[in-house]
């Protein structure tokens, strides 16, 4: 898999894609979405739609495609390379969403939830799909949150198709075990190759699995603390094991847009009556306070 | 700013090194719209600058997992901006380049002025013509405090200017 588009800029979100076969223009397909790397609080999150025409669906299933988790990394690359050879009726593409991207999501001014991220990204895909004018006729999807609700949301969006959505989807449609085969090696071969943004000296790669349980992932976190910036942008700063060790072992950051708690809101309302003449700091005229300017008696 | 600038407040007195001002080596610099509860040096080179991407309308980069949006700052023709720092007392004017013995005739304060306990050292560390300005997830724009805070040269210039009497 060419992954060079993302390793030339990994700081926000990359497609890649196979060409489309012709017979999926002409025939009704199934596709199938599934994705890879949600859990880790490492690397990239992978999303992957893979789709043949129905009449092809047999072909597929003679790969014997199974859910990624169930098979080795050999298993899936082999099996990726025979979907490739079958290029001719089996079609892919996928969304790299990076690490940086996933951080300033979820912790933008506006919180953007790992959930709609995820369903965003998927109803992206199967957009994709049809814009590249795949006669998509059944969408497969593993479920993240509530089957029930996310189905009814993709449904709307794509009135025209009939859509499934279940968990365990990947063990259950080959359409989706395809899938989660083309996210999952996408994703291995990803964070095999990060290509770090940042100038680090003697790194070191030995991160285990990238899962939070994992303790060489948490040591790895640990070591690669900097006290200002806090660790390379490999790392998705939203997850609570990545904020629980910069709130330990980072410098604090005050950012503006700081929930204001009532450190200066009202006090009893017999305050107004106590207080001592000569208390109220001098403030500074309105056009400094304005411009955020202070004389520096000390700096 | 004159030479010998000084300023009396809660029993401190304020002394710029002014030969501090000329030899001050340029730098860049990012102003940032958060607060780091620390206050030395930091591997920007090696974290921040190489993060820093042109997009389609602006820079962007991010800081601790936040998106921020950012644009360049030109300091207003004629000033030159100066990044102060506060001497030690310990060290002395060492900490400043080109605050050696020899340029110590520049200093037009007494001798015995300076063995007050009240007296502070500051001198510039280094000086800037633009700086980098950047807001949480949106571009700082026009309205922003610090484009504001760069107007106040010019109207201290004149309020404090010289009125003919007449």
């Amino acid at each position: 898999m060419d992954l060079g588009e993302l390793e030339r800029d990994n700081t926000g979100r990359c497609r890649l894609n196979s060409p489309v076969p012709a017979v999926c223009r002409k025939e009704p397909c199934v596709l199938g979405v599934d994705e890879a790397g949600r859990g880790p609080v490492l690397g990239p999150m992978v999303y992957a739609i893979c789709y043949c025409p129905m009449s092809r669906l047999a072909d597929l299933e003679a790969l014997k495609v199974a859910d990624s988790k169930t098979l080795s990394e050999s298993e899936r690359d082999r099996l990726f390379a025979k979907m490739e050879e079958d290029g001719d009726f089996v079609g892919w593409a996928l969304d790299v969403l990076s690490p940086n991207l996933i951080s300033t999501s979820m912790l933008g001014r506006v919180k953007y939830n790992l959930n709609s991220l995820s369903h965003d990204t998927a109803a992206g895909l199967v957009q994709y799909a049809l814009d590249q004018g795949v006669n998509v006729a059944q969408v497969f999807v593993d479920t993240v949150g509530m089957p029930e609700t996310y189905q009814e949301r993709l449904q709307q969006r794509f009135p025209g198709i009939e859509v499934t959505v279940k968990a365990k989807a990947d063990a259950l449609y080959p359409v989706v075990s395809a899938a989660s085969i083309c996210a999952k090696v996408a994703r291995d071969q990803a964070v095999k190759n990060w290509q770090f943004v940042e100038k680090l000296q003697d790194l070191d790669t030995d991160y285990g699995s990238g899962y939070p349980n994992d303790p060489k992932t948490k040591a790895w976190l640990r070591k690669n603390v900097e006290p200002v910036f806090g660790f390379p942008q490999f790392v998705r700063f939203s997850w609570r094991t990545a904020q629980s060790i910069l709130e330990k072992e980072a410098e604090g950051v005050t950012w503006e847009d700081l929930p204001t708690g009532d450190q200066e809101g009202q006090g009893r309302i017999t305050s107004y009556f106590n207080e001592k003449p000569g208390n109220r700091p001098h403030l500074p005229h309105r056009y400094f306070q304005e411009r955020g300017l202070e004389s520096a008696t000390t700096l | 700013m004159e030479s010998g600038d000084e300023e009396d407040v809660e029993k401190h007195r304020i002394h710029l090194r002014p030969v501090t001002l000329r030899s001050a080596p340029s730098v860049t610099l990012h102003l940032l719209p958060c607060e780091v509860g620390v206050n030395r040096p930091a591997p920007v080179g090696r974290f921040f600058t190489p993060a820093i991407r042109q997009g389609p309308d602006g820079l962007e980069v991010s800081f601790r997992g936040r998106r921020l949006r950012g644009e360049e700052v030109e300091v207003p023709p004629g000033l030159l901006g100066y990044v102060m720092a506060m001497e030690e007392k310990s060290l002395g004017k060492q900490d400043f380049p080109g605050g050696s013995d020899s340029d110590e005739q520049e200093l037009v304060e007494p001798p015995e002025a300076l063995e007050r306990d009240f007296d502070r050292f500051m001198g510039a560390s280094a000086s800037f013509q633009r700086f980098t300005l950047w807001g949480l997830e949106t571009v700082p724009g026009p309205d922003a405090k610090v484009r504001a805070a760069l107007t106040w040269p010019s109207l201290a210039q004149a309020i404090h200017a010289q009125v003919p009497q007449d």
